[in-house]
């Protein structure tokens, strides 16, 4: 996974890099504006984490011309000003996500992560632990052992894998399965994770149940 | 004392009135006594002019021809002790042995009253030229005071009694006047004692006395410079938050690279983990601060405010939430139901963000937090609801205050209920504190009164929050 990282603070910047290599992902750094939409505009890359407030062309300025060339690179803003208008700005040129200084690494990695795997094409495997998808054949295997899945039970346990250390609403569920817009009530998800749990039992994974909310996939302690 | 202009008035009005009123008096009595003097004098000469007619010329002498009832009457009709005594160029002739030598007037005829003393007393005298037949006899006629006091001492009652009610009606008038006059000052108070205390917009009155003009001027300055501190000191507030997370953000980087490294090694990993409590700390508070800026009401602008769905803005924060709350191993759970309100997306964000964290800070490990929004016929609520020791009712009021802390042991920037209050009354919402459900820990609520129609979702709305 190859990251553009722009962010003019020299020290922010090479943590950040230490971190997201140290999670395997292969990072180049630009210090201006000016150079990250240089870079845009020849290497491809999976995600851009962008800080708003560099010199040279802003990060604002950045997203615009990313978007103009018509590019789908999600881009992940960084910003030391939490007021207001830039969020709000920097989400209507285009950008996907932001994180407000100063963030935990492990939010920026989650976050990072999340971006990747919503956009673009899908990963054809998915692992977390001892669960994996194989979204082509749609076959989910615990532990290497295959299990059976109803076709709604399988479209909830690949949402929620793609949202993993995530916390998703019953409603975010019932969009993401139905696009179609059939109806299904609320209480058929809860159904429906409780028979996925039973399945996925012993992947090292869980199903939490966010109370009166969700649910959140996510890894078991060792 | 503190000075009052009242009193002032009075004391600069009334002292002089006073000496004016004073020098009437004296003016009144000196007019009122003069013709009294006059009468009294004139009688004194009758008494003069009756002793004449009981002389007869009698050879080269004069023989007064006075018998005890003639006496009798001339000092009975008259009040007081009357004394007399007649003479001629030189020699007395008849009367008081001990009547003072007399003071002779020129004119024949014309009685010539004056003051005088007889064996130590003070008397009124009138002396009269006159003829007997062919000789020059003058008669002396003396009359104690008392008469004379008695006037005097009428007069000078009527005139006490006069002045009495003059002053009286002085200051009842000056009293009244300086009331009057005073008004539209005690209405400009009325009217700034009505302002909101952190109302710092120019003072507009109508109808002002041009006296009070250039102070509403001076003041309407003093308001207008506070005004520009204020936004100086907020703008300065939040140019520092801004300015210290870049670098609190590449420090905290690199002590999760330290983590990370050091995991393995007992007293290096404690102090890393010592030095990212330490960072945390100061990002919150910088945090906390730059959200106060942004909460004080004097900056607050209620123009262009947008419709915000409490619930949306609760789902925006959800996965920060149950990061906090899964530190502490709390239950935290929801009840969200569509409540709409109208205010500012991100200030209502962080009275949300600064209600859960108090709420997962107090309560202990293990304990459940409930966040619920909902929408009835009269306004718009946010609940929150912990399971922590609960709040006093003695320290409802104080918890919103700026640096309380009822827990010192819990780590807290003393900032987030004051930011709650702040933000609240930004929207004009109430802050209710109140025991939790089952007489347990501490359910905050937000009751934003009104309703709001439904409008478009807030434009507002990041696409990744949830």
């Amino acid at each position: 996974m190859h990251v553009l990282l722009v962010e003019d603070d020299a020290v922010l910047a090479d943590g950040v890099s230490r971190i997201l290599r140290g999670h395997g992902m292969a990072v180049d750094v630009a210090a201006s504006g000016t150079d990250a939409d240089a870079i845009l505009r020849h290497a491809e890359v999976a995600v851009v984490v962008l800080d708003i407030g560099i010199p040279g062309i802003d990060g604002f300025e950045v997203v615009r011309r990313l978007r103009a060339r018509g590019s789908g690179v999600p881009v992940m803003l960084l910003t030391a000003r939490d007021a207001v208008e830039d969020r709000v700005r920097g989400l209507e040129l285009g950008a996907d996500d932001y994180l407000v200084k100063p963030f935990a690494a492990p939010e920026l990695v989650a976050r990072l992560k999340a971006l990747v795997r919503r956009s673009g094409t899908k990963p054809v495997d998915m692992r977390i632990k001892g669960l994996s998808l194989d979204t082509h054949a749609k076959r989910a295997r615990v532990n290497d052992q295959p299990i059976e899945l109803s076709a709604r039970e399988w479209a909830v346990l690949e949402y929620l894998m793609q949202q993993a250390s995530r916390v998703v609403s019953k409603e975010q569920i019932v969009n993401a399965i139905l696009p179609w817009g059939e109806e299904l009530t609320l209480n058929a998800v809860e159904v429906y994770v409780s028979r996925i749990r039973h399945k996925i039992d012993g992947g090292g994974i869980a199903i939490r149940t966010i109370r009166g909310f969700g649910y959140m996939l996510e890894e078991l302690a060792e | 004392m503190t000075p009052s202009i009242r009193v002032d008035l009075l004391k600069w009005l009334i002292a002089p009135l006073l000496i004016i009123n004073l020098l009437g008096a004296l003016l009144i009595y000196m007019l009122a006594w003069a013709p009294a003097q006059a009468a009294l004098d004139q009688n004194l000469a009758e008494v003069a002019y009756d002793l004449r007619m009981h002389m007869k010329e009698k050879g080269a002498g004069i023989a007064l021809d006075l018998n005890t009832q003639s006496k009798r009457m001339l000092r009975i009709t008259l009040s007081g002790e009357i004394r007399f005594v007649v003479q001629g160029s030189a020699d007395r002739l008849a009367g008081d042995k001990d009547f003072p030598q007399l003071i002779l007037p020129p004119n024949l005829n014309e009685p010539y009253p004056y003051s005088g003393k007889i064996e130590g007393v003070p008397m009124r005298i009138v002396a009269l030229k006159t003829m007997v037949g062919e000789r020059v006899v003058y008669i002396g006629v003396a009359e104690t005071l008392a008469k004379r006091r008695e006037i005097q001492s009428s007069i000078l009652l009527a005139l006490l009694a006069l002045e009495a009610v003059l002053v009286v009606a002085s200051v009842a008038i000056v009293w009244f006047a300086v009331t009057e006059g005073l008004f539209p000052l005690q209405k400009m108070q009325g009217r700034l004692n009505q302002r909101a205390v952190d109302d710092l917009s120019a003072i507009e009155e109508p109808h002002l006395p041009t006296e009070l003009t250039p102070l509403i001027g001076a003041i309407n300055g003093l308001l207008a410079r506070a005004q520009d501190d204020g936004k100086a000191r907020q703008s300065f507030l939040a140019n520092v938050a801004h300015q210290l997370r870049t670098p609190l953000a590449g420090f905290k980087a690199q002590l999760e690279l330290l983590q990370a490294k050091y995991a393995g090694e007992q007293d290096t990993a404690r102090s890393v983990d010592l030095m990212m409590l330490s960072t945390d700390r100061m990002v919150r508070q910088a945090n906390q601060l730059l959200s106060l800026a942004r909460a004080d009401p004097t900056r607050f602008d209620k123009r262009g405010l947008d419709i915000v769905e409490l619930d949306r803005l609760v789902i925006e924060s959800v996965q920060h939430f149950v990061r906090e709350a899964d530190k502490k191993d709390i239950d935290l759970g929801f009840d969200l139901h569509p409540a709409r309100v109208k205010g500012d997306h991100f200030l209502l964000r962080d009275l949300i963000d600064n209600l859960v964290d108090n709420a997962i800070r107090y309560s202990p490990p293990g304990g459940l937090v409930t966040v619920r929004c909902m929408q009835d016929e009269s306004a718009s609520r946010l609940v929150v609801e912990d399971s922590g020791p609960g709040v006093p009712v003695s320290d409802r009021e104080k918890i919103f205050s700026r640096f309380y802390r009822l827990d010192t042991k819990v780590a807290g920037s003393g900032l987030g209920l004051a930011i709650v209050a702040d933000i609240a009354k930004d929207h004009d919402a109430d802050v209710l504190v109140e025991t939790g459900p089952n007489g347990k820990g501490t359910s905050f609520s937000v009751i934003f009164p009104g309703i709001v129609q439904a409008g478009g979702r807030p434009a507002s709305e990041p696409a990744s929050a949830v």
